[in-house]
């Protein structure tokens, strides 16, 4: 355990990565304490550019601070980022653990749905299903959750798989476990690891798709996002650059520093480059 | 099992992948507030009791769920995917006179990205830990963490705006009615930017994964034989490493399609594309239920027919693939 | 000389477990000679063979020492004169041919590459040579196998192309690694006599690395000793057999199982375990499809007596394995019984087996699989008690107990798998089995992926425990010398069936089949140990 720790935080980027990771989650959680006026008080004139008096970020199309927009969208994206990637990493563990622990008729059953989920075009799948149910945080977490568990389901089952004929699970069978324990106390803990990455990897992705939903004018109306926030300044993208650019880089810094988190995780925990 | 047998196979999958795509289409109808005729009535601008039963009785909502899901899968089977609200048009009709442009944006980004994804990875691989092993990983890293539609208005904003080198909107130049060659040749510069910014990030995880492909190819047992038989290691690196880690990037291929579609929808709306991508987001803005899953329906059974084509194309390029 | 290794010294990367992977190395290999060099894993031997090919691994580098071959420094050669080397002047086989070739290109392309490699002819041309080939090293209609992928071909076969390719540009050294340890021992006998055979026509010489001394026995001129990086004695092969000097040879050639100590006391009695009629197929294919039925296990019947040890001999694909797994119902038996003490356990639902569980318990083959990595040892050998409901300080009192048994000390159950060595980690996994006091032990090739001179241990400690605690012992196992060390009778199978069983002594000195005359007559070093 220490040794992955170390070996987690033994490239300087990963530290960066951290840092800034920590950083947008701070932001997030202290919003409502530094902005209590909320994201959608109207501030000032419109498209003031960053710097101008008390607008550190400038204002948008309405004359909204752009920097109370930042962090409140820091608090949409992770939530959604990580409720959805749970939901997903939830259902991918159901299903991958027993198509892969059962195997046969059951096993091919399963990873018909699954294949089946990931052949449609998920984002397309998504437009619908949040359409349908009617645009809100709780529609988008479900929808993105929906649509990235096969991803999990399918490193579940290989992980199962191989596991399940590792000479350790089949000593856990004869000593007389039962299947749950066997799965809980034998496999799953050795599986975890790459389950762990493709969990935070996917949550990076959640976040560009929440992301892009708000954009499309699919997220909740309620609630001021990233996503939502270009989608509304694409007309004073002209103009106004940082109404664009802003957000944008608040995504890209957010998933950046998600994936190289989860990457250095890999590496510390990938029993391969441990020797 | 001989090939066939396999492709039957295959194709029976994908019948079944379309029947479940209709069905999951029912079922969004079903499960969605009110039905086609509240939104109609909407639509209409009023709403008493007897228009909205006759609108009930004309669309046949009024009648056992089994009647129904029947009636909607017959409709389905002869083209029939409803009437769009919008644009009052056959729904099909409206999206295949959509879908040539998006088939071409899209061949083109797919083109591009396993093209250059395939030379970045194996640029990256030749020396694991180089330079140019860093630099290919960390830009493959920055296109993933990139919204697409965000990277498109930057690209738009920069080639297009400022150094004002390619057209920035739509499939052609509006009014100049070129012919022959010249229209030809004119979108072609429309697609550039659309193209490439679709193209970059399938690119970036084209590298990746060619790179891991080869460096985990590279660990293995004939990649010694080959040296000890001594051929040259740019005969080592193509014929054998390469050519083995080739095959797990074909079965990506068909699953990066589905995603393609998706971006697709994302890329086309920033640059005004007029292909089903801009159609699906005029379908969400018009609240124009039959079009989106008119779109859902379409979209899927071609990305399921592109996996049909890179599952034969796999079988074709690994002779250990049981057919199965 | 052909070859002269001179102080060869080659470093391991940072962190391995020592700073040398070949330390002072010096050998000569002369014409028309063949040279083996013998080791336990971890011995250097193969990095030897790899430094003289110029193949050694990233990051294992020499750094000093010689390579004289014909007079040139092979390691002052700049890498281009030694690729031209490579496959024409000094070629190499391996020891896992399915792994060694190119599974997506067919066989005639991976000879004339080869051949092409170094020779301006057309591939026309190259094919016809590699037909030749091919049916030089024994293989039968060689122009069909051009159009063959390996994965078509057995473990013999693709070694023979193997074999044909190395000899395709007719080299003065083949080195060959290890080039029988992945195939069955009948193979085995083929493919050293294959060996053998072309080295004498060609007058060409070979350097063959291997753990085996019996394989020592049958193939070298000269032997080299190697232990952890080091020759610790260099010699002919008859100085070495019979006059070896270094402690470590005596005690390497001492724990070769010799197969004449066959326990001589079989227990009388009503059998503990009897098979009758046990089959088991394998359906392969899914949903659609289904790909044709293996019978893996045909009409098996067996007993077994408490206190003895009935040893299960067979070649990869005889079902040996499936056997053993159908008796402890880790697969489920098509049909057949298997009674434990008069009960029926092959059909019985998991609800009622359960109980009867830990009388039938198991000792797996690999050491590195065998233990979860991910708990400490006090788990691992008390999750056998705990899931029957015992205390877990009772259970942890026993398992200081039997660990003792099985020779190890009781302070390490706070420590996890990845601390001990291969033996000790067998060891470990027969503490486990112990733990619910089985009347049946099942051992799964038990010793197969263990060194030599451990491998003689953990059998005198299974032999010892059988003893102390009464069981009754199935030992599977592929080796027929392992066997008749251990074993009061032995049951030989081919293709899921029974070829013969009977008296360890009497199937060894008067085998029935011709299939047992010909796995004994194939044990390498067969009467020269």
């Amino acid at each position: 355990m220490m040794r992955s720790v170390r070996l987690f935080f033994a490239k300087p980027a990963t530290i960066v990565a951290f840092a800034v990771f920590v950083a947008i989650v701070v932001i997030a959680l202290a919003a409502p304490l530094l902005f209590a006026r909320g994201p959608f008080t109207i501030v000032g004139m419109p498209l003031l550019p960053p710097g101008a008096p008390g607008l550190l970020a400038g204002s948008d199309v309405l004359g909204r601070d752009m920097a109370v927009g930042l962090a409140y969208g820091a608090r949409i994206s992770l939530l959604v980022g990580i409720a959805s990637s749970i939901g997903a990493v939830g259902i991918g563990i159901l299903f991958g653990a027993v198509a892969g622990y059962y195997g046969g008729l059951v096993d091919e059953l399963l990873m018909r749905v699954t294949e089946f989920f990931q052949i449609i075009p998920s984002f397309v799948l998504l437009m619908v299903l949040v359409a349908f149910l009617q645009p809100s945080l709780g529609a988008t977490v479900i929808g993105i959750a929906l649509v990235s568990w096969p991803q999990v389901a399918r490193v579940v089952r290989g992980e199962f798989l191989s596991l399940k004929a590792r000479e350790f699970v089949q000593a856990a069978r004869t000593l007389g476990m039962r299947d749950s324990r066997i799965i809980l106390t034998q496999i799953l803990p050795n599986a975890l690891p790459p389950i762990l990455v493709v969990g935070s990897m996917m949550v990076g992705s959640a976040i560009l798709t929440e992301s892009a939903l708000s954009f499309l004018g699919l997220g909740d109306p309620n609630l001021l996002s990233w996503g939502s926030m270009i989608g509304g300044s694409r007309s004073a993208m002209w103009v106004a650059w940082w109404t664009t650019v802003l957000p944008g880089l608040a995504i890209m810094a957010t998933v950046l520093s998600l994936n190289f988190i989860s990457d250095r995780l890999n590496d510390a925990l990938n029993p391969r480059r441990q020797r | 099992m001989n090939r066939l047998q396999y492709i039957g196979k295959r194709l029976v999958m994908t019948a079944l992948v379309t029947l479940a795509v209709v069905l999951l289409s029912f079922l969004m109808i079903r499960m969605a507030p009110g039905d086609a005729a509240t939104v109609m009535a909407g639509q209409a601008g009023y709403a008493d009791e007897t228009f909205m039963k006759n609108l009930r009785a004309e669309y046949g909502l009024d009648q056992p769920l089994r009647v129904q899901l029947w009636k909607y899968l017959s409709a389905v089977a002869q083209g029939d995917l409803g009437t769009s609200y919008v644009r009052r048009q056959p729904v099909l009709s409206v999206i295949l006179e959509r879908l040539p442009n998006t088939l071409m944006l899209d061949a083109f980004a797919l083109a591009v990205a396993i093209a250059g994804g395939i030379w970045l990875g194996s640029i990256a691989a030749r020396r694991p830990g180089s330079a140019g092993d860093g630099a290919v990983t960390t830009l493959s890293m920055l296109f993933y963490a990139i919204p697409q539609f965000w990277l498109g208005m930057m690209v738009m904003l920069v080639f297009a705006v400022w150094l004002n080198w390619l057209p920035p909107f739509g499939i052609e130049t509006m009014g100049a009615d070129y012919t022959g060659l010249a229209r030809a040749g004119d979108v072609a510069l429309h697609m550039i930017l659309p193209g490439l910014t679709l193209a970059l990030y399938y690119m970036a995880s084209y590298a990746r994964l060619t790179r891991i492909a080869m460096i985990e190819v590279a660990e293995q047992e004939f990649v010694k034989t080959a040296r000890a038989k001594g051929i040259t290691e740019r005969q080592v690196a193509r014929r054998h490493i390469l050519r083995n880690a080739l095959i797990p990037l074909v079965t990506y291929a068909g699953l990066q399609a589905s995603i393609l579609v998706g971006g697709s929808v994302l890329v086309e709306n920033v640059f005004s594309w007029p292909g089903v991508g801009t159609l699906a987001y005029e379908a969400v803005i018009g609240r124009d239920n039959p079009l989106l899953l008119g779109i859902f329906i379409v979209t899927s059974i071609l990305v399921s027919l592109f996996n049909l084509a890179t599952d034969i194309a796999y079988s074709l390029v690994d002779p250990r693939v049981e057919l199965g | 000389m052909l070859v002269s290794i001179q102080g060869l010294t080659a470093a391991l990367p940072p962190g391995a477990d020592r700073p040398l992977a070949i330390e002072d190395l010096s050998l000569d290999i002369a014409h028309n000679e063949i040279v083996c060099i013998v080791g336990e894993s971890g011995s250097g031997k193969s990095m030897t063979a790899h430094a003289v090919m110029g193949l050694l691994p990233r990051g294992v580098g020499v750094t000093g020492g010689r390579i004289l071959f014909d007079g040139v420094d092979l390691l002052q050669e700049p890498p281009e004169a030694m690729r031209k080397r490579r496959g024409r002047e000094i070629a190499m086989i391996f020891q896992d041919p399915m792994a060694a070739l190119n599974p997506v290109v067919v066989i005639g392309r991976q000879v004339t590459e080869q051949i092409r490699a170094h020779r301006a002819i057309s591939e026309r041309e190259a094919l016809q040579q590699a037909v030749d080939l091919l049916g030089q090293v024994g293989l039968k209609d060689p122009a069909a196998l051009l159009g063959a992928y390996p994965h078509q071909l057995s473990g013999g076969q693709r070694q023979r192309v193997m074999i044909a390719m190395a000899l395709s540009l007719s080299p003065r050294l083949l080195i060959a690694d290890e080039p029988t340890t992945a195939l069955d021992v009948t193979t085995q006998a083929q493919i050293l006599k294959l060996i053998k055979k072309i080295q004498a026509q060609r007058q060409m010489s070979v350097l063959f690395i291997t753990h085996d001394f019996g394989v020592v026995a049958d193939m070298a001129d000269r032997v080299a000793v190697m232990r952890l990086g080091q020759v610790v004695e260099n010699g002919t092969v008859a100085q070495i057999l019979d006059r070896p000097a270094h402690p470590y040879t005596l005690a390497l050639i001492a724990a070769v199982p010799k197969g004449a100590s066959a326990p001589l006391d079989p227990a009388e009695g009503t059998p503990l375990l009897e098979v009758r009629g046990l089959s088991k197929t394998f359906r392969r294919g899914g949903l659609f499809s289904s790909r044709g039925a293996v019978t893996a296990v045909d009409d098996v019947s067996l007993t077994l007596n408490r206190g003895e040890t009935l040893g299960i001999v067979g070649e990869s694909g005889s079902g040996k394995s499936t056997l053993a797994r159908c008796v402890i119902r880790l697969l489920e038996p098509d049909s057949g019984a298997v009674l434990l003490d008069g009960t029926d356990v092959a059909k019985m639902k998991s609800g009622r087996l359960r109980p009867l569980r830990r009388r039938i318990q198991m000792v797996f083959q690999d050491p590195y699989s065998s233990l979860n990595p991910r708990q400490r040892i006090g788990d691992i050998i008390t999750a056998g008690p705990r899931a029957y409901g015992e205390d877990t300080a009772a259970a942890l009192a026993r398992a200081t107990e039997i660990l003792r048994l099985v020779g190890l000390n009781p302070e390490i159950l706070d420590r996890f798998p990845h601390e001990f060595s291969g033996g000790q980690r067998q060891r470990i996994g027969l503490a486990r089995a112990l733990m619910l006091q089985p009347d049946v032990l099942i051992a799964d090739e038990p010793v197969s992926a263990l060194d030599v001179t451990v491998q003689a241990q953990v059998l005198k400690l299974l032999d010892e425990v059988r003893r102390t605690m009464n069981l009754a012992m199935l030992f599977i196992t592929h080796d027929m010398r392992v066997a008749a060390e251990v074993c009061h009778r032995v049951m030989v199978m081919r293709n899921g069936k029974v070829v013969e069983s009977g008296p360890t002594h009497a199937l060894f000195s008067a085998p029935a089949s011709g299939y047992t005359k010909s796995l004994l007559a194939a044990i390498p070093g067969r009467g020269r140990l």
